[in-house]
């Protein structure tokens, strides 16, 4: 019977490679939104109707996700999607990472498999050139903001149509910033866009004359423009005051679609959005012309489009070629046109009538003319980051333009040579180190297996002769499950972390990284701001996992008696632990929105102060606390629960009897029997929260105001990601490690939590 | 019950109570507004819960356009898998750090507590091309892996500190009476540290059930989707679904509560310590 089953097993087993020879499956990662997503599946589908022997498999992802996700994937095991789709910028960074053991890049030259001719028939935006070779072909062009307005407000307002130029747009947002029910805040703004971030920054500081990169690709942000620019945004918010005082993306796509909007500077990607909403009567204009130049702003124009996988061969590599020929038709093109308003990149659709009658798509293409072209270079993302603490820091008041200007002009240059600082000339230097590094490695991996082989799993083998080889005999076999598992998962990345750490992994070295010793600490060690983010750190968690226990083990005190409905209580009290934190956090963000959160409008109908709660580094440090204390003190209730049923009432009946009070009850006790579960989810809790990236970064938004909003980890994690620092990310970690470690070890032996009752 | 408490007494534990439910489901009421609101708004200056024009479109077109349940279904799978063997193994190696003496002890309890350390976020990296070159890169036993992994220290920690608080001279008799070591554990230790199986359970059901970024990295169908890798997918860019999105998170809340309503019968009462000891 058994014979049988296994050739049966065989059998399918042949059969299912079989069809799969058969069929070529092609992964597809991109980073569409929402809505345009069914218009990809239902290409999809046609097209594996017409070729059975393809499957496509797509994977939505965010544009952050999908570049990481490629590159973790592709550079680091060879893998990956064959396709990846995505804006044009994420060139830069992925033609800088390098296969394994080679020196081409991640994706591949297209001009090795397409004729000449195929690329002619693209608009040339759309045929992405980098460092030579062609890495990506566009299948729209885009991305670019425009100014939509609300007809019926401008009706309303008896105004013919969207404003021409800034003065004119001045003009017309005070017309249209209205304050309805009389109590001193405009209900309607004349204008909103989200100003916190830097890509909306560029269309006014393109409309001055400011270019983002000299010839050489050297970063040219301090100028009159930028100066020009800060100045402004502060006018149209605090001098002329048609904008709100907080505006982030959400609150101005949410008051421009709700009608409490006349204009909006937003992206292509909105449009469809607004047009379906009853609140708005849809109309697009170029952002306006700067008075003072008469040239119109000019947004950062990109396409968005296709690359392959450089790891791609033979059979895979033809199916997929077909997958994007099909991708970027004629046909398909025109669906995304008719659906949702794109501009196609194939220069036979651009005088096709369906675009050119077309009003929205007309205005926008008038407004893609005007734009720049969307730098590719790596470097562009050194400079975003520099530009985003100086706009915020205008915004918040905090620093002048002027400042503005030159503090990011020399924030770029940093980032950039930090980007590309490869430690080498240290390299030589590292010979001693690395030696000592692998002498000490062995030792470790010595220590280790000394540990865990000879003491613990010998063990096992023993003869059990006395009562106590038994018992640890016994022992070691209740804990080798647990302890397999947990160091099967963490010793490699442990390991790998360590030696990264001592290394000069960065973007352009992720296979070709060398040792070069303890460069990494130094430069962690000698920025000032490391010592900032760490006590800042040290505060969040005190005061977050001391607030977590006190009322955790409050309300299970309170919890912890016959009482009426307190089952109803409990299950309520659970609720912040239950429902997931992304969107919660989201939600106590917009709780802290000064003009419409709830927050606000609860102090200002107690008749206390409002705060701007996310614009200011303090309030909104305290922003992220009340939120992460809110999200973790069910946790600690649920724990201090179990643990008081561990305590006989037998105790609290003969303490009575003593005649001791409540409170001494409470810590004669109480405290005494509840600490052997409270020291470990107390000491792990303060794990956790130093370590939570989550909290910070949703309630703040990556780091806002101006990058002050972060802890360790959040800092690490921008480092990692956005920039590609690896070796200085992983140094960075080692310290955080290095720092937990210490702290807990002592933590747990003052309080003696690993000695056990015998 | 202890001590019998006075009127007032009563009225401030409700009063505290109350204080403390409003803080705990306001936010999760501003998350049923967004649910109900039609259009897409996560924001809104009126601080209604229901919002006007409500309706229950979002959670009917979760149900409908999109794979919903089959979220849940794989999500469940995991997430029961995890829970079960974070139990097992928790209350065993607990057990053992708890009471015995063994080579290694010290040294594995606190390696636990130091895999916890270092920042998630920089082990992702090598735990993708670990988990890719065992092949198990879309794969649910490798999202089972890891996840046992994460709850597990925690877990033992908690076992081992609730089984501390056990006397042992309880199975120190029944191991007299010929109950065998295991069997003294299994019989007599084990239901009494109940609560602590039931913060295990429900820990170790949570990290699996809300895990994100592990997923996102190693799972590539869409069919293989968990919850928060499809709660993330109605979000984009710029465009977040936001009604439906507000919709599943409060859909997804809703086993960890069945889980703890029908777990907290063991949680605070059952057997307690007091009616062995004695």
């Amino acid at each position: 019977m058994k014979r049988v089953l296994f050739l049966f097993a065989i059998l399918m087993f042949l059969l299912s490679c079989k069809q799969q020879s058969n069929v070529t499956t092609v992964h597809l990662w991109h980073q569409m939104e929402p809505p345009k997503r069914p218009v990809l599946n239902a290409l999809i589908k046609e097209f594996e109707a017409q070729n059975p022997d393809i499957k496509v498999v797509t994977l939505a992802k965010g544009t952050e996700e999908v570049r990481t996700g490629f590159q973790a994937a592709a550079a680091f095991t060879g893998g990956g999607p064959e396709l990846v789709y995505g804006p044009m910028d994420q060139i830069g960074p992925f033609e800088a990472m390098k296969q394994k053991n080679s020196d081409n890049s991640i994706i591949m030259p297209l001009e090795n498999i397409f004729p000449k001719e195929y690329f002619e028939k693209f608009n040339s935006m759309a045929v992405v050139r980098y460092k030579g070779h062609i890495y990506q072909i566009g299948d729209r062009l885009g991305n670019h903001l425009s100014m939509a307005y609300n007809m019926k407000l401008f009706k309303e307002a008896g105004l013919p149509g969207p404003p021409q130029t800034v003065s004119q747009l001045i003009e017309y947002g005070k017309k249209m910033t209205i304050d309805k029910d009389g109590d001193g805040k405009p209900d309607q703004y004349g204008l909103v866009w989200n100003y916190t971030e830097p890509f909306w920054y560029i269309p006014f500081y393109g409309g001055y004359g400011g270019k983002v990169f000299d010839a050489n690709n050297h970063p040219i942000i301090n100028n009159p423009a930028a100066i020009k620019t800060y100045q402004l945004i502060l006018d149209l918010k605090n001098k002329y005051k048609i904008m709100p005082s907080e505006c982030d993306y959400d609150i101005a796509d949410n008051m421009f679609n709700q009608g409490r909007a006349a204009m909006i500077i937003n992206g292509d990607w909105s449009w469809q959005k607004y047009i379906d909403s009853p609140d708005v009567q849809f109309g697009l204009a170029k952002i306006p012309m700067i008075d003072e130049t008469h040239k119109w702003s000019a947004p950062f124009v990109s396409s968005t489009g296709y690359s392959i996988n450089a790891s791609v061969k033979g059979k895979k590599l033809e199916a997929t070629k077909r997958v994007l020929e099909f991708l970027l038709s004629e046909e398909a093109q025109r669906r995304f046109t008719k659906e949702h308003k794109s501009i196609p990149s194939l220069i036979s659709l651009q005088n096709d009538p369906a675009i050119k009658n077309d009003p929205i798509l007309k205005i926008s293409a008038e407004q893609i003319a005007v734009g720049d072209p969307m730098p590719i270079i790596p470097e562009m993302r050194a400079v975003w980051d520099a530009m985003r603490p100086s706009l915020q820091s205008v915004i918040a008041g905090t620093m002048t333009p002027q400042k503005a200007a030159e503090a990011q002009q020399k924030l770029a240059e940093q980032k950039i040579s930090s980007m590309f600082d490869t430690g080498s000339e240290n390299a030589k230097s590292g010979g001693i180190i690395i030696r000592i590094l692998y002498i000490l490695g062995i030792l470790a991996i010595l220590w280790i297996t000394y540990i865990l082989i000879f003491r613990f799993i010998l063990v096992l083998m023993k003869n059990p002769n006395s009562k106590q080889t038994r018992e640890a005999r016994f022992a070691v076999w209740l804990a080798v499950p647990a302890t397999i598992v947990m160091f099967g998962v963490v010793i490699y990345p442990f390991i790998y972390n360590i030696i990264i750490s001592f290394s000069n992994m960065s973007m352009t070295t992720v296979n070709s990284w060398q040792v070069i010793g303890f460069e990494q600490y130094v430069k962690v060690f000698g920025e000032k701001i490391f010592y900032t983010i760490f006590s800042k750190t040290v505060i969040w968690t005190v005061v977050n996992v001391f607030f977590h226990v006190v009322i955790g083990v409050f309300l299970a005190l309170l919890l912890n008696r016959a009482l009426p409905g307190k089952s109803i209580f409990r299950v309520l009290l659970i609720l912040p632990w239950a429902v997931p934190q992304y969107i919660t956090a989201l939600t106590w963000r917009g709780m802290f929105n000064s003009d419409t959160g709830q927050i606000n409008q609860i102090l200002t109908a107690l008749h206390l102060h409002t705060v701007n709660w996310l614009s200011e580094p303090t309030s909104a440090f305290i922003a992220c606390i009340i939120t992460n204390i809110w999200l973790g003190f069910p946790f600690m209730m649920i724990i201090a629960l179990g643990g008081l049923q561990s305590i006989p009432d037998e105790l609290y009946e003969a303490a009575e009897m003593d005649g001791a009070s409540r409170w001494k009850q409470f810590w004669n006790v109480t405290v005494p029997l509840l600490k052997p579960v409270m020291i470990p989810a107390i000491t792990l809790g303060i794990v956790w929260t130093f370590n939570n990236l989550n909290v910070m970064w949703l309630v703040t938004n990556g780091g806002e105001p101006a990058d002050h909003s972060h802890i360790l980890v959040s800092y690490v994690y921008r480092a990692a990601f956005n920039l590609y620092e690896y070796g200085y990310a992983a140094a960075f970690s080692v310290i955080i490690f290095i720092i937990l470690a210490v702290f807990s070890i002592s933590f747990m032996n003052r309080t003696q939590a690993t000695e056990n009752v015998r | 019950m202890r001590s019998k408490t006075t009127k007032t007494g009563y009225f401030f534990i409700y009063l505290f109570l109350t204080i403390f439910v409003i803080i705990s489901i306001y936010p999760i009421l501003t998350v049923l507004t967004v649910s109900l609101r039609p259009g897409d708004n996560l924001l809104d200056k009126s601080l209604r819960i229901i919002p006007l024009h409500a309706t229950f479109d979002n959670y009917v077109k979760l149900f409908t356009e999109k794979p919903f349940l089959l979220w849940v279904r794989n999500s469940l799978y995991i997430t029961l898998i995890v829970t079960i063997l974070g139990v097992v193994m928790a209350s065993i190696a607990g057990y053992a750090f708890s009471r015995f003496k063994f080579p290694g002890k010290k040294a594995g309890l606190m390696s636990l507590l130091i895999t916890q350390m270092f920042p998630a976020t920089m082990l992702l990296l090598p735990l993708f091309i670990m988990l890719s070159k065992l092949h198990l890169i879309n794969s649910f036993l490798g999202l089972i892996i890891m996840y046992s992994a994460t709850a597990l220290p925690f877990s033992i920690w908690l076992m081992k500190g609730y089984y501390d608080t056990i006397p042992p001279s309880l199975e120190e008799s029944a191991i007299v009476d010929g109950a065998g070591m295991f069997g003294a554990f299994y019989k007599i230790i084990l239901p009494l540290a109940a609560p602590a199986l039931v913060i295990t359970a429900l820990f170790s059901f949570m990290s699996a059930w809300s895990e994100y970024i592990v997923a996102a990295q190693t799972i590539w169908y869409e069919d293989m989707f968990t919850i928060p890798l499809g709660l993330k997918s109605l979000q984009g860019n710029m465009t977040t679904e936001w009604g439906m999105y507000a919709a599943a998170s409060l859909i997804i809340a809703i086993p960890v509560i069945i889980l703890f309503l029908s777990l907290s019968k063991w949680l605070v009462s059952g057997l307690t310590l007091g009616s062995v000891k004695g």
